[in-house]
């Protein structure tokens, strides 16, 4: 690296005594390799919001606070944190005992670094869009800081767990700029990178000196495979020894091969139609029949194997803005009243146009032509257009998306205002719904400081969107996965694939 | 009999090309099913004669539950009417050019000369890629790209050909004799160079199928709700282990709709004696 | 000498030429309906945000005024920044350049052998029998594109036999070497065997592929070359002279028919060159391709447009190499 300090110097040589000892080749029981279906934009972890990256930066870098397998919140960097009765200052406390990879010690000063000075020196950020509210960050001790929001911010602690929310070091920063860190990145996490091959593979070196357990294995080999049967022929000849995104199909093939297992996990990603309040869909009667002319099960049946859930409200089973009470219900002949109501049938069809991507998220596109048959059947007729998916947002904010989009939406957290508070926020651009009845609520919400009350006002609002039809959820998502056998993982409720989880037994 | 007909790659060139525009004309009749029919509780069936195949559908059904057969029948429509509309639309640009430059020469000749120098620099296939990225999805784009990246093709061996036929002497004798220039290549020299155009437009058409297809597998080809073999290809790829028929029918279809063109293309080439420079792409 | 003054000549010429090609490259590229600006913002940045970065990037100003800008940084070596991947361009063209160039330099080894050899076949069949037969064959084979030879191999070696990797350059777990960029040659140069080995076979299916589409055009034209040069004076005199058939084929008859063949080659390298995006996505081979086909999917200007670029310069590369070539190797043409 750059610049050794003395300390760096006698931890390097450390380590190097530890690496001495061990054979030079990483031997199978000491390191793994995982195909990943993409690569991360930059090293600089703040930069761009790509869930696929998470995992990779989180084996590099530490985010404030952590999630643990079950999605609860739990402290990380941060060991304690306390939001104010007004959410509008939340006050943290750091470890004492964590070192970047060069050897600094992180203190606060690096989280003000992070999460304020950095995006007020003008760095592209997309982190300075979740951090919008933050005021000042007041770092009274090394291990103490206190961040101050112009409203009130109820979720920022949800946000220090999120997406591009990961602490990168002041001092090395400032010294190296933006470009130099991205080239050697330099994290607090439990491992190190070693090699870096865009698009190809990332290498990973345990952090001998990391503040939290240790790692079991000493190097992960990420493996960039794009196509989806790449992944799968390299898993099936040994290649990689776990990956995930696997065609759906392909999981019950590889199953029953002797040395693979393949697990179909539900994540917080739910599928939805995001619906516009205008043009074909105005009339509410259309849009509810377009919800029960669908059957979600058969989609599940014929696209997942039977394991994505079935849903109802944009949440996921298990998070808190789930409602196990609510359904709506799969029901043709409903629909074809509704649409008789309102002057149609099969043999004078509603017309709406709709969107998909292809490749976005397993099957998707096959999901969108199965939904427009389904909808044929009762009397809607749907032009299917394929989008990209980074034009969504485009598309939305010159207000041309079209009546129906199919859309899937990752929520690491679980968090509804983050599901319900995002995809139905007329001022956000991931909501083609701009009618301002419902999104006034919506926007209301994301104010409300008390946590019961918040949860309580994101259920209802759940429910009453579903019932005027201005969401159309279809199915929790299901991550396909496949790995060898005798290889231990934990299984994060968002999908993460962590390599200091895992070990071979 | 003409000269022409007699050569046997023509009438089997002919007789492929015939064949797949019969499919193509006559989907409808010939279909087994409706190509957009969907069956979620049959998808992936293989081909009829593999274990777990339904005599129903004869080459098995896609991710969708949709016959494989009929959509192949059906995707004959989106490949001919490419393969013929943008071959005539490139030929009508470049023969157009070819004829000015060559017979004009000078600054003409000059200016044309130098775009054909620029497109040429450009691989097709980027090209064309570019262009739709610009223009969009959908079957007339796809043949408007095409038209825009393969003009080149004719007005390169065309103009040699002009340049060739305007030094001939009946066309001097056509000028002394006081034909316009409208009237000289007209009764003259465009005649005189149709073998090599016609060769040209056939050979120009298995090139259209095949560029059609590869936008249409790239996901930047015909609109989604229009059946066609490259993006039958694209979704055959995906159930590649499970039924490799999804894969296999349209890469077939392909093969054979270009052989037919190529055949079709030689062999006017050879009996109507034509010289060009081969190349691809 | 001759081969030097060709190419400075030829380079010449590429320059006005890679100029309008920028040009159009900037026009088509700036009527896309799509907003650079908008798509470099995440998605839950706001309308005033986007109108900074649309500033920020220049969006707001003429068309000819952004072109003066781009090509005022161009000149100085600064192609832009990726809007997707938010860093410059250029080290962007470094990284994946070396590949596509590797892949297509096999690939067009490939398709020279067996050009060269499906042409003398051809040759070495006239009259017999069995030249209708290889003819029809090299119609046939032409009529296979590389996209289609490219997912027929996977099909036969990667999924029936499993006999073949077919994706990516190396084994997962194989450190890759970085002295050059070409693959190949860097193992060699740091004595990596199995790394070469691991290079060699990923290669190979691509570089087949690929090879085997541009393949019959060569093996026609050098038929036909020899066909003609077999009518020349010189070859009957040497038979007079009792000159072996193997000999005259070699020594004389070939040495005139390869310059068509080369010219040819010439232009096929230039088309192969292009051909290899296919074939990288297929393979997802790492290469400038796949760079492309992203940038596209992503609406990635700068990269479209270097990308663009430098299939061009390739390209004019390619044909000015091929025509000094051509002049070394016919002295008849260089006293015109």
């Amino acid at each position: 690296m750059v610049d050794l300090s003395r300390r760096t110097l006698l931890q390097t040589a450390a380590v190097g005594a530890l690496a001495g000892a061990m054979p030079a080749q990483a031997a199978e029981a000491d390191g793994v390799t995982i195909g990943w279906p993409s690569d991360v934009t930059s090293w600089d972890p703040n930069q761009r919001f790509t869930p696929d990256a998470q995992a990779i930066f989180k084996m590099v870098f530490d985010q404030p606070l952590d999630q643990d397998p079950k999605l609860k919140l739990v402290a990380n960097l941060v060991s304690k944190w306390e939001m104010a009765a007004d959410a509008r200052s939340l006050k943290l406390e750091f470890r004492d005992d964590v070192l970047f990879h060069n050897g600094d010690r992180m203190t606060s000063a690096d989280f003000r670094w992070t999460f304020f000075e950095r995006i007020k020196a003008g760095h592209k950020v997309d982190i300075a869009q979740s951090f919008r509210k933050v005021t000042d960050i007041e770092t009274p001790t090394p291990t103490t800081a206190i961040m101050r929001f112009d409203s009130p911010a109820p979720t920022v602690p949800v946000w220090l767990a999120f997406l591009g929310s990961f602490m990168v070091p002041k001092a090395y920063m400032e010294k190296v700029g933006v470009e130099g860190f991205s080239a050697k990145p330099v994290g607090t996490g439990p491992y190190k990178l070693a090699e870096y091959q865009l698009n190809a593979r990332i290498v990973l070196e345990r952090n001998d000196a990391y503040w939290g357990p240790k790692p079991k294995l000493r190097r992960v080999t990420i493996e960039i495979i794009k196509d989806p049967s790449a992944r799968v022929a390299a898993v099936q000849s040994g290649q990689v020894d776990i990956t995930v995104g696997v065609p759906v199909r392909e999981v019950a093939r590889l199953k029953a091969m002797p040395n693979l297992a393949a697990e179909l996990n539900p994540i917080t990603r739910v599928i939805l139609l995001q619906v516009r309040n205008d043009e074909g869909f105005a009339d509410q009667n259309i849009r509810l029949a377009a919800h029960h002319a669908i059957d979600k099960k058969a989609l599940s049946q014929a696209f997942y194997a039977g394991a994505a859930v079935p849903l109802s409200v944009p949440a996921t089973p298990g998070s808190p803005g789930y409602l196990d009470d609510y359904s709506f219900a799969y029901d043709p002949e409903l629909a074809k009243q509704l649409l008789a109501k309102s002057g149609f049938g099969p043999d004078k069809p509603a017309k709406i146009r709709m969107a998909s991507t292809n490749g976005q998220f397993p099957s998707d596109y096959d999901m969108a032509r199965a939904i427009v048959q389904m909808w044929k059947k009762v009397g809607i007729e749907a032009t299917l257009e394929v989008i990209e998916y980074a034009k969504y947002f485009e598309l939305n904010r010159g207000n041309k998306l079209p009546e129906a989009t199919l859309y899937s939406f990752d929520n690491a957290t679980g968090d509804p205002e983050i599901y319900t508070g995002y995809l139905l926020n007329p001022k956000l651009p991931f909501s083609p719904w701009k009618d301002m009845g419902l999104g006034q609520k919506v926007i209301d919400q994301f104010n409300v400081a008390d946590e019961t009350a918040r949860i309580a006002g994101w259920r209802a609002l759940n429910r009453e969107a579903a019932e005027m039809g201005a969401t159309l959820p279809l199915l929790q998502s299901v991550q396909t996965l496949v790995r060898k056998k005798s290889l231990n993982y934990t299984p994060y409720g968002n999908g993460w694939l962590l390599g200091q989880t895992m070990s071979w037994s | 009999m003409p000269r022409w007909l007699r050569s046997g790659r023509v009438i089997v060139g002919l007789l492929i090309v015939l064949a797949v525009l019969s499919c193509a004309l006559f989907a409808p009749l010939l279909a087994p099913h409706d190509p957009d029919e969907q069956d979620l509780l049959a998808t992936l069936l293989p081909a009829a004669w593999q274990a777990g195949g339904d005599p129903a559908h004869l080459l098995g059904t896609d991710g969708l539950g949709r016959d494989v057969l009929s959509r192949l029948m059906f995707g004959a429509r989106v490949a001919m009417t490419v393969a013929l509309v943008a071959s005539f639309g490139a030929m009508a640009v470049g023969s157009v050019l070819a004829y000015v430059a060559g017979y004009l020469g000078g600054w003409a000749d000059w200016l044309i000369g130098r775009a054909v120098d620029v497109w040429m620099s450009f691989p097709p296939v980027i090209l064309s890629l570019i262009l739709m990225t610009g223009l969009g999805t959908g079957a007339s784009n796809v043949i408007l790209a095409i038209v825009l990246v393969d003009w080149t093709r004719f007005c390169r061996v065309l103009r040699s050909e002009v340049l060739v036929v305007a030094r001939r002497d009946y066309v001097a004798a056509a000028r002394l004799v006081g034909f316009s220039h409208w009237r000289t290549v007209t009764r003259e020299i465009v005649p005189a160079t149709i073998p090599l155009l016609v060769t040209l437009l056939t050979l120009e058409m298995g090139i259209a199928v095949v560029v059609e297809a590869i936008l249409s597998f790239v996901g930047l080809g015909v609109k989604s709700s229009q059946i066609a073999w490259g993006q039958m290809i694209a979704d055959g790829r995906e159930a590649i282990y499970q039924a490799p028929w999804n894969l296999l029918a349209p890469v077939a279809a392909i093969f054979i709709t270009v052989a037919g063109f190529n055949m079709l293309g030689d062999g006017l080439r050879r009996s109507l004696d034509v010289r060009m420079v081969e190349g691809r792409e | 000498m001759i081969l030097l003054a060709t190419l400075g000549r030829r380079l010449l010429v590429a320059v006005p030429i890679l100029l309008v090609v920028s040009v159009l490259l900037f026009v088509a590229l700036r009527v896309l309906p799509v907003d650079p600006a908008a798509m470099s913002m995440p998605p839950n940045a706001t309308r005033d945000e986007i109108e900074g970065a649309r500033r920020q990037m220049g969006l707001d100003r003429p068309l000819p005024e952004q072109y003066a800008i781009w090509l005022g940084h161009a000149v100085h070596g600064d192609f832009g920044r990726s809007i997707h991947l938010r860093r410059d361009v250029l080290p962007l063209i470094g990284q994946t350049l070396p590949g596509t160039i590797e892949l297509a330099v096999c690939a067009m080894v490939v398709a020279s052998v067996l050009g060269l050899a499906g042409g003398l076949l051809l040759f070495s069949l006239r009259g017999r029998a069995a030249e209708a037969v290889a003819e029809t064959g090299t119609t046939l084979l032409m009529s296979i594109p590389e996209f289609l030879w490219a997912l027929l191999f996977i099909f036969v070696f990667g999924v029936l036999l499993q006999a073949m990797p077919f994706t990516g350059r190396l084994d997962p777990g194989l450190e890759r070497p970085v002295v050059t960029g070409f693959l190949l040659l860097d193992a060699l140069l740091v004595g990596r065997v199995d790394v070469f080995r691991s290079a060699a076979v990923h290669l190979l299916l691509p570089a087949v592929a690929l090879g085997l589409a541009f393949a019959p055009p060569i093996m026609r034209v050098l038929r036909s070359s020899l066909l003609d040069v077999y009518h020349e004076d010189y070859i009957r005199q040497a038979r007079l002279r009792g000159v072996s058939e193997t000999r005259i084929l070699l020594r004389h008859a070939l040495k005139n028919a390869i310059l068509p063949t080369l010219t040819l080659m010439g232009v096929q390298f230039g088309f192969l060159f292009g051909g290899s995006l296919l074939v990288e996505v297929i393979y997802s081979y790492p290469g400038m391709g796949n760079l492309m086909v992203d940038a596209v999917r992503n609406a990635d200007l700068p990269i479209i447009q270097l990308v663009g670029l430098t299939y061009c310069v390739v390209v004019l590369l390619i044909n000015s190499l091929v025509d000094g070539l051509y002049l070394v190797l016919n002295p008849r043409l260089r006293k015109r």
